[in-house]
């Protein structure tokens, strides 16, 4: 056994470990309550949901 | 829970909370990503013809040998390395770390941190690859497939890329937006995944490399990964802004663009050594990418479904947005090529076209119908907002999609399907070498056409871009106008 | 839901995971593989693979430096996967061990050209692989292999006479009256390197199908 393969052991015992708490962290905090309104994060006060941008081709009306 | 509440009050329409108020706007963030962004995106659009150019005569030799045969620095086998080199490390990576950049400032809503750090970083990846492409083409490739470039000019690749790296941590953890879109965690994952991918490669292939086949492991490790774990976030990055924000609707559900990108991130990065099918390998690496790759189903899917919900119903606006005809061609291309490269690595069908043109199709596929597409479509978006000039030429926007498009169709339809024929006919062991080669000929012919296609859109493209710089520089100081962001938002602009 | 650090962890494991499986392992179980040792009909001890020396290493460098991986693989396939063995390419699968000392290793993905694990086999002839390289045209009528004038060089035949290393040229292949087409060194280290291209050995991991006879055992 050299040290590679104790690193790969402890590393595959390390890796779904660690994942395993930070997993239990996060959704103590609360950081795993995903709400559907981050889907909003896009937009803003200054281009709100529900107004197209970059309507550029094709325009009859195109005006400067 | 009370300040995700507050922050979400803040992003309704019209209202004004303190949070909102520290947030830059949106015109005073454009303006300063202007010159790190620009740099970054003009000199990927010149690497891109550039690689064009290299295509084209790659192209060319593989039907006509004799094209331009006396010159050793333009034989196929170095002509071709240069152009993947050009286009993947010149034309793809700084156009998609321009669009990073600009996709990283709007979303954490500051303006552009440390504009200096990012133009020296553009600067030295100019200087890194030109050396290397240089050195490829007087015959310093290393013939390692996506880590062409020599040993000595990839040190400054890595230096370059590092202070994207530090400039992008530095802007996220000074963000006033603390919520985190889904774009923004492809973003972050790319800028960490591929220095690790390529401090890796170089070290064990370049640097000191290992011995035998453990180099063909960690060889298709790398490439496979710069695909699935840099280029693709970047690209769906884009896709996921761009959707929603050119047609003025919420990402469909939320929910699955979470379950997308954590199975893309825990399947992709295994799918590398499917490369290796029926090579000389343990019969296990070969197999868990096998199954890491039809894993990518759950990713890709999910993907598709969410987008394609989105769209719903808003399918007209395609008439009127440059950005959304290239993003959705795009995010199609690469449901396409998903579940082609799916196909592609099952052991009964890779046993026909492993060896053959269809990979070629394949990889043109995710890198061009994917990803140049949806980078093309966020610059016409991203361009016109940091140099507040508007595009010049509606017709020259029309005749690049419709080169690039119909191009990329001539393209990979029937060099895929060539591809097929090839490698039956190279499995019959009855049929005669020479016959194989000489039934690629037609399709490999109209292969040249379509790279003709695709080279004058990118003429189209290049020149309106250089025209509307003119305007920026010259005497020319029209402003940006309410056509550039729809009628309705002219006041806003306005004022 | 501010979801930074989770998602800086999550980044971080899933690539680990697959640089441990993918990286690291095939290190692990390939990188102390070792030459095969047998004896040969003398009772001498015989080591495959060897490593390359004098003009075949320098050859190396060549197909590395002239990108010939593009359009040539240097795998075999296993028998019923695929045409490789039945074309010819190769009397058995090549496995680990038949690579250990390429530098760097080219297994290729393409096979606009054919496979060549073998082709210091198939074709020893020096003289073939001269003609071929000069103009593909002359040994294989309809290849799309490019040409390689500058791997040779055109002069003018001198008083002692041709030279002998020079190409058999006729037809419409043919130069000048009083000149004459002779191998640069780059040209000959690259044929030798071709000529290098053999795995016919027999390995316990792969062995060669039995009705070879006199594979040493």
């Amino acid at each position: 056994m050299n040290v590679l393969a104790i690193l790969m052991i402890g590393g595959v015992l390390a890796v779904p470990g660690v994942a395993l708490v930070a997993l239990r962290w996060a959704s103590h905090r609360g950081e795993l309550n995903l709400p559907e309104r981050a889907a909003l994060l896009p937009f803003d006060e200054e281009e709100p949901v529900g107004r197209a941008t970059d309507q550029i081709l094709n325009r009859q009306s195109a005006e400067s | 829970m009370s300040a995700s509440s507050q922050t979400f009050s803040a992003l309704l329409p019209g209202d004004v909370s303190d949070d909102s108020s520290k947030r830059a706007l949106l015109a005073e963030i454009d303006a300063s990503c202007r010159v790190p962004v620009l740099f970054f995106v003009i000199s990927g659009l010149l690497w891109l013809l550039a690689g064009t150019a290299l295509a084209l005569v790659a192209s060319i030799k593989l039907h006509s040998p004799g094209f331009l045969a006396s010159w050793e620095f333009l034989t196929f086998g170095r002509v071709r390395p240069a152009h993947l080199n050009t286009v993947i490390y010149g034309f793809a990576s700084q156009t998609g770390i321009g669009v990073t950049l600009w996709l990283m400032c709007r979303l954490c809503r500051v303006p552009f941190v440390a504009p200096g750090l990012a133009t020296v970083a553009a600067i030295f990846w100019n200087i890194g690859l030109t050396v290397g492409v240089v050195g490829i083409l007087i015959g310093d490739s290393t013939s390692i497939e996506w880590l062409e470039l020599p040993r000595y000019c990839t040190p400054i690749l890595f230096f370059s890329y590092a202070l994207v790296a530090v400039w992008a941590i530095i802007t996220f953890r000074l963000r006033r937006e603390q919520h985190l879109y889904v774009s923004q965690w492809y973003l972050l994952a790319a800028i960490l995944w591929f220095p690790w991918l390529y401090a890796t490669a170089q070290i064990m292939l370049l640097i000191e490399p290992v011995r035998g086949v453990v180099q063909a492991a960690v060889n298709w490790w790398f490439a496979h990964n710069v695909l699935g774990l840099w280029f693709t976030p970047i690209g769906l990055a884009s896709i996921y802004y761009f959707i929603p924000k050119v047609i003025g609707r919420p990402i469909h559900s939320y929910y699955l663009s979470v379950l997308g990108f954590w199975s893309l991130a825990l399947f992709y990065n295994w799918n590398g050594l499917h490369h290796l099918i029926g090579g000389p390998m343990p019969a296990w690496m070969i197999t868990v990418s096998i199954v890491a790759s039809v894993m990518m189903l759950i990713p890709v899917t999910t993907v598709a479904i969410n987008h394609h919900m989105t769209m719903w119903g808003h399918f007209g606006k395609l008439k009127h947005s440059p950005t959304l005809r290239f993003v959705v061609v795009g995010a199609l291309c690469y449901t396409a090529t998903s579940l082609q490269g799916i196909a592609n690595s099952l052991r009964s069908y890779s046993e026909v076209v492993h060896f053959t043109h269809h990979t070629i199709a394949h990889a043109h596929l995710g890198l061009y119908g994917f990803f140049a597409m949806v980078m093309f479509g966020s610059l016409y978006y991203i361009i016109p907002r940091i140099t507040q000039r508007e595009w010049p030429s509606l017709g020259l926007i029309s005749l690049h999609f419709w080169a690039c498009f119909l191009g990329l169709a001539l393209y990979v339809v029937p060099l895929s399907l060539g591809g097929i024929l090839q490698g039956l006919a190279m499995n019959d062991a009855s049929v005669p070498f020479l016959k194989v080669v000489e039934g690629t000929l037609p399709w490999l012919k109209l292969r040249t056409f379509a790279g003709l296609l695709l080279g004058l859109g990118h003429v189209a493209f290049v020149g309106n871009l250089v025209w509307l710089l003119a305007r920026v520089f010259g005497p020319y100081r029209k402003p940006v106008v309410a056509i550039l962001m729809g009628a309705e938002t002219a006041a806003v602009v306005g004022k | 839901m501010k979801y930074g650090p989770l998602l800086f962890l999550g980044i971080l494991f899933t690539l680990a995971s697959s640089w441990v499986g993918l990286v690291l392992a095939p290190k692990q179980q390939l990188g102390g593989l070792v030459p095969n040792v047998s004896t040969n009909a003398l009772g001498a001890v015989v080591l495959y693979p060897q490593a390359r020396k004098g003009e075949a290493q320098q050859g190396e460098e060549h197909y590395r430096s002239l990108g010939c991986v593009y359009c040539h693989s240097q795998q075999v396939r296993p028998e019923g996967f695929g045409s490789d063995i039945t074309r010819g390419w190769g009397k058995r699968r090549t496995v680990s061990r038949d690579y250990l000392y390429d530098k760097p290793v080219m297994l290729g993905t393409s096979r606009t050209g054919p496979d060549l694990t073998n082709i210091g086999e198939r074709q020893s002839d020096s003289g073939w692989h001269f003609a071929h390289l000069y103009n593909p045209q002359i040994t294989s009528k309809g290849s799309v292999m490019p040409p390689y004038p500058f791997l040779f060089q055109l002069r003018k035949i001198g008083p002692g006479g041709a030279s002998t290393n020079a190409l058999k040229l006729s037809g419409e292949f043919a130069v000048a009256e009083g000149w004459e087409v002779v191998p640069k060194d780059s040209a000959r280290q690259l044929v030798e390197y071709l000529r290098s291209l053999k795995t016919s050995v027999d390995l316990p991991e792969a062995p060669l199908p039995k009705v070879q006879e006199g594979a040493a055992k």
